[in-house]
């Protein structure tokens, strides 16, 4: 299972513009394994991924749009995206200059493989 | 463990506190010295449940220093029970006097990740503290008891309630 949450992740941090990858224990807020730049603070960033997945899931389900699938969050300085893969959740942290269409890809990719 | 300035110190604790509670969604959090007196809490209304959970932490803290000491560690940076509810956080830390020990409870409103992250932001603003630069009086034998009690009333008591 390691192995495959490295190779997942190595895919991932290769897209061009991801400085950060991961995969977040959704229930604790905690990584599981993490791939990132110097300075991305990776135990922050997952604590704070897992809790937006988790609140936006129940608001998605309050108001009968079902299972919440992909979060995208677009700051000034880049873009956060975060995928359902069961327990776990993918997230990737990108530069604003990334191309956001192919880290979507990538992060669904990753996320199917772990499912 | 303090006694002549605890007024000074639950009042310091408040608003710390409440930003923590806040921030990390817990429902139920105290601060306790390691002699077990209670400095800070939120969530709970009664005095004796708040004696009992900081006799428990303490003790809890003294057995985890013990055990890391016994295997080579140096100190345990935090204890962690998932149940099926409702879960706990345990983690010492310490200030430019003394150690503190703090105790959250928090459900599926919270996680780990989430606690953990601001936890550390607390610990910085507690060391930061003026009533945390200086010494308190030792405790003597006979006052100890009064001591934990005085913890307990202050933090439990409408104008010392660390609550919002």
């Amino acid at each position: 299972m390691s192995d495959l949450f490295a190779a997942v992740l190595t895919r991932l941090s290769r897209v061009p513009g991801v400085r950060g990858a991961m995969i977040v224990d959704i229930s604790a807020g905690v990584p599981v394994v993490a791939e990132v730049s110097e300075g991305v603070p990776s135990d922050s960033i997952a604590a704070l991924a897992a809790s937006l997945y988790n609140r936006t899931a129940r608001a998605a389900e309050s108001v009968a749009f079902g299972h919440l699938d992909t979060l995208q969050l677009e700051a000034d300085a880049g873009h956060v995206v975060i995928a359902d893969a069961g327990e776990t959740a993918v997230v990737a942290v990108a530069d604003r200059s990334a191309q956001l269409g192919l880290v979507r890809l990538e992060v669904h990719r990753a996320a199917e493989a772990l499912k | 463990m303090r006694r002549e300035n605890l007024d000074a110190v639950v009042k310091a604790l408040r608003a710390p506190t409440n930003r923590f509670v806040h921030e990390a969604r817990v429902r139920t959090c105290l601060i306790v010295n390691g002699a077990g007196q209670a400095l800070a809490q939120h969530g709970f209304t009664r005095a004796y449940e708040v004696v009992n959970i900081a006799a428990l932490a303490a003790a809890a803290h003294a057995a985890a220093g013990a055990l890391a000491r016994l295997t080579d560690g140096d100190r345990w940076r935090h204890l962690h029970n998932a149940g099926k509810r409702q879960q706990m956080f345990l983690a010492p830390f310490r200030t430019p006097v003394e150690e503190l020990i703090l105790v959250a409870i928090f459900d599926e409103d919270s996680s780990l990740g989430l606690v953990q992250l601001f936890f550390d932001r607390l610990v910085s603003e507690i060391q930061a503290l003026p009533e945390f630069q200086r010494a308190a009086a030792a405790s003597s034998q006979a006052s100890f008891e009064k001591d934990l009690e005085a913890g307990a009333r202050r933090t439990t008591s409408t104008d010392g309630l660390a609550e919002a």
